[in-house]
């Protein structure tokens, strides 16, 4: 199979906010590359950058320097003085708000792409109840706007911008103004909505859970810096970076420094102050070099007696065991370190048990150490 | 490719460059005629300091300076007690029936100043004024009681016709004060009256001086009263003279100037005070637009007391001024409400006003003057307000200072500039309804321009987002996304705006010509003819034209926009 093109391309994107000594820098030097028919994922904490660079890419914000192109088109290049204003762009957004014009019926606001373009009628008509048919409101073209449930106001966004048959769409945190339950229905509407129609999709997020349910490809973002890209598989069981490994889902952390390496992506040993560990090491990383074990609770199997292998084997004492009805989850005393460890319900524990924790080596990913970005880790374990 | 950052900037310069050809021009020329000996366009004609010193070292003028301030703090002082009384009443105590003051303290508010200044000529003259008449004959006094031709007579019949005002201006601060600051005071022990003076006063404080502000200056620029009341009874203000000045033969253009420039520093000091006073204000502003339930003070018995004084109010400042102009519009002559008058009644003066030769063009003029400057204020106002509001150009701030400049002309200072603009521009409207429209048009922008703010500032940047990216431009957002969403306000300040344009006399009698007559006009020409009851049933019919308007901008307004 042919490589697919990449359909947005972001090269050293560049912003400030503000003017003089209250400018704020707020993207640095951002670079990504997003292939065509994917939907792939800003994902960082709020002030990351991730709307900004959406609004970048949408031209509803001028970046300070960079290029930026739309299939091939550039639409930005500080270098160059090429900016195409937004509404030139090939592109359909979703806004948070979902921005539904209320003095307008669902069809007209659908259809607003169009006639502003004075397409002729049968045709916008014909459009519109194809484009709400494959969004699931076909009926309610004559509904006023402020009629509509909130997620049937989200279907009226998606309508809206698919209609002319965008090149991309831009999704800005298009859940977070809805009740969690129909959140996840929407998610995965929105999934097998672009698979069916295989526009590439730019959607932004700050919850990690649905990052990880909807991308194919995730960007996490912090502090205006790109952290790493991948698939979210990639970036859940094998992050490269501490921050990503912190910021999506739970993890512990175990500091050390690496004593024995023999390959990338192969086993090492680390000497931490647990004893030695078994580990597989992120690329770049060096013998000597301090380094941080990251483990993800579910990792952890716990053990009332003590395990026949030794390696990887720490003792400790239940502190705290939470029943969560399909898992306990126990924190787990280990020396003066505290692990979270998540454990199947069959297996009762009750703080003060003694028990064993194997810490599966290919689950030990290591990570370097001084790269925090300023992030308050003790509000991400918990 | 044209970017839309470069399509704001022409919007702005564009909008920057019209509001200062309105609004800074005439300031200039102003300026520049108060400083010429003789009217422009006279040959030979060089700079002088001879009007200043002519108006200055005149002792005509300290009297002027003295009647105008005395009619100002008389007139501000009086609507103060009268609009902060009602509103205290109506969102404060439980007297009864306070619901209804709210529409009766908005009826005058509908009554041009022309037509409330002649219904207490007509109730409060020394000859032929009605409560006169009537308490004459009841009590069997030699003299009336009252005279209106004098500086109390004004007062009240300027205060009468402007404390709608203050009624909701101090309805709204009582309305937004959060009544726990009270509460908090009561429990932690002080009385009511300790609570009144320590927490509520203090917390009132911006909000009466304002008020205050707002009413001195809109008594040092009032005209209509001074010239219907003050000019017969021989007391001048600033307005008054300046309009003698013009229209005595010859004109006396420079003492005019250098007159209108002191009314307008005067004016100006006024709106800069008040200007920092509400800056201060919203500063200290903790909550906004939350709507707090005001804390009702039980009165008791005494409800029945504020309620007697709210209807004597209410009869002496809406039902008595309508019946007066009401009736007088029905009978052949001026004369004490009677059945054998009553028997007189007829439509003949309406009839007289319809035939009169100049009513068709007045009315035409007036209603063209009246939903054209509404219409076009609101419409750049809004685009003023989106650049204001919406973008962060540089040069932003200043458009807005430029666009709020004329709230510090008084009518007749205007009047008197646009004379010298279109006297020595090379433009020739003087003299036609075009000169009145840009008048209306300056002297209306301040007003169109809070309303449209307003209903900006409410207005997501997502939805205007949203149309540029379907592929909507910056003129085509403007005119399908944002003005429908700005109708609520747009409606609002253009009902507002056609009212005060369509009663505006001030500048229009500087500005008329006999083609461009409007109805003020023709009612103030009327009245000085002495056709009383004629002025009456052009009134009422100007006051029908004024709801009927107000209605079908509602329909439209509502049509257009959200449906509320």
């Amino acid at each position: 199979m042919a490589e697919k093109r990449d359909m947005v391309q972001i090269e050293a994107l560049e912003k400030y906010f503000g003017e003089d000594k209250e400018r704020v820098h707020v993207l640095k030097g951002v670079s990504l590359n997003v292939p065509e028919g994917s939907l792939y994922t800003f994902l960082g904490p709020s002030g990351c950058g991730k709307t900004t660079t959406l609004r970048c890419v949408a031209g509803l914000e001028r970046p300070d320097g960079g290029r930026i192109s739309i299939g091939g088109q550039t639409v930005y290049a500080s270098g160059e003085r090429v900016y195409v204003p937004t509404n030139k762009r090939p592109i359909g957004m979703v806004f948070q708000s979902y921005a539904i014009w209320p003095h307008m019926t669902v069809a007209e606001n659908v259809a607003y792409p169009l006639t502003i373009h004075r397409r002729p009628k049968d045709e916008i008509k014909r459009k519109v109840s194809d484009v709400l048919k494959i969004v699931g409101l076909d009926g309610l073209e004559d509904r006023p706007a402020p009629k509509l449930s909130g997620g049937q106001q989200q279907r009226v966004a998606f309508a809206r911008a698919l209609i002319n048959e965008p090149k991309v769409m831009l999704l800005d945190e298009p859940l977070s103004n809805l009740d969690a339950k129909l959140r996840v229905q929407m998610r995965s509407e929105i999934k097998s909505l672009q698979r069916r129609t295989n526009i590439t999709t730019i959607f932004v997020t700050h919850d990690q859970a649905e990052a990880l349910a909807i991308s194919d490809q995730i960007a996490v973002m912090h502090g205006g810096v790109l952290i790493e890209v991948g698939s979210p598989h990639q970036l859940y069981s094998r992050p490269t970076r501490r921050f990503t490994a912190t910021f999506l889902g739970l993890t512990n952390l175990i500091d050390g420094k690496i004593v024995e390496l023999t390959g990338d992506a192969q086993p090492g040993k680390i000497q931490t102050k647990r004893g030695l560990l078994s580990f597989i090491p992120a690329p770049g990383l060096k013998k000597d070099q301090a380094a941080v074990v990251s483990i993800r609770p579910e990792n952890i199997p716990l053990h009332k007696v003590k395990p026949q292998s030794s390696e990887n084997v720490l003792e400790g004492t239940i502190k705290e065991a939470i029943f969560m009805g399909d898992a306990y989850q126990c924190k787990v005393a280990v020396g003066d370190d505290l692990l979270a460890v998540h454990t199947h319900p069959f297996n009762a524990v009750s703080p003060g048990d003694k028990v064993f924790l194997h810490l599966d080596p290919s689950s030990c990913n290591g990570l370097p150490a001084d790269d925090k970005q300023g992030i308050d880790e003790s509000m991400l374990g918990d | 490719m044209v970017s839309r950052f470069n399509s704001q900037s022409l919007i702005l310069v564009g909008c920057t460059l019209f509001v200062l050809y309105l609004a800074g021009i005439p300031l200039v020329m102003l300026l520049y005629g108060s400083i010429r000996s003789a009217p422009i366009g006279e040959p030979g004609a060089t700079y002088t300091i001879q009007n200043y010193v002519k108006a200055y070292f005149d002792r005509e003028f300290y009297l002027l300076l003295l009647n105008s301030v005395y009619y100002a703090i008389g007139t501000c002082t009086l609507t103060f007690l009268i609009g902060t009384f009602l509103a205290w009443v109506s969102e404060r105590t439980n007297t009864p029936f306070k619901k209804l003051f709210v529409v009766m303290s908005l009826i005058p508010f509908i009554i041009p100043g022309i037509l409330s200044t002649i219904s207490w000529i007509l109730l409060l003259s020394p000859k032929i004024g009605l409560i006169n008449i009537v308490i004459k004959e009841l009590l069997g006094l030699e003299s009336a009681p009252f005279n209106v031709y004098s500086m109390w007579g004004m007062i009240w019949a300027e205060a009468i016709h402007l404390y709608p005002l203050v009624f909701l201006l101090m309805s709204a601060a009582f309305r937004n004060m959060d009544t726990s600051l009270e509460e908090a005071a009561l429990t932690a022990g002080s009385s009511t009256v300790q609570t009144f003076y320590k927490v509520t006063l203090p917390l009132m404080r911006p909000a009466m001086v304002s008020v205050l502000l707002i009413n001195f200056i809109r008594g040092i620029e009032a005209f209509e009263v001074p010239a219907l009341i003050g000019v017969p009874a021989k007391i001048s203000v600033f307005t008054t003279k300046i309009f003698l000045a013009i229209h005595q033969f010859p004109s006396d253009f420079g003492l005019a100037g250098a007159y209108a420039v002191t009314l307008l520093a005067v004016s100006t000091t006024g709106v800069l005070i008040y200007g920092r006073i509400t800056r201060r204000e919203e500063r200290f502003a903790t909550v906004t637009g939350k709507g707090y339930r005001p804390r009702v003070i039980d009165l008791g018995p005494w409800k029945w007391v504020t309620l007697g004084i709210a209807s004597l109010i209410f009869f002496l400042a809406v039902i008595l001024p309508v019946f007066v102009l009401l009736w007088s519009s029905f009978i052949p002559y001026y004369g004490v409400p009677s059945r054998e008058l009553a028997a007189k009644m007829t439509l003949a003066n309406y009839q007289y006003i319809m035939n009169y030769p100049l009513a068709w063009t007045a009315f035409k003029n007036s209603f063209y003057l009246s939903v054209g400057s509404a219409t076009l204020v609101m419409l750049l106002t809004s685009i003023i307000a989106w650049i204001t509001v919406k973008t962060k150009l540089p040069g932003r701030a200043f458009l807005d200072t430029v666009t709020f400049i004329p709230i510090a002309m008084p009518g007749i200072v205007l009047g008197v500039s646009l004379i010298w603009v279109y006297l020595t521009l090379p433009i020739p409207i003087y003299g036609t309804i075009w000169v009145l429209l840009l008048a209306y048009i300056t002297k209306f922008m301040p007003y169109g321009i809070r309303a449209a703010s307003a209903s900006m500032i409410q207005i997501n940047k997502e939805l205007e987002e949203a149309s540029l990216t379907a592929g909507g431009t910056w003129f085509q957002t403007f005119w399908k996304v944002i003005l429908p969403l700005l109708m609520p306000g747009f409606t609002a300040g253009w009902i507002y705006i056609s009212i005060i344009a369509l009663r505006e006399l001030s500048t229009s009698i500087l500005l008329y010509s006999y083609n461009s007559t409007v109805l003020s006009i023709m009612a103030f020409d009327l009245w000085e003819g002495g056709q009383y009851t004629y002025v009456c049933a052009l009134g009422v019919l100007m006051v029908l034209l004024l709801i009927t308007m107000a209605f079908t901008a509602r329909k439209l307004g509502a049509k257009i926009g959200i449906a509320e």
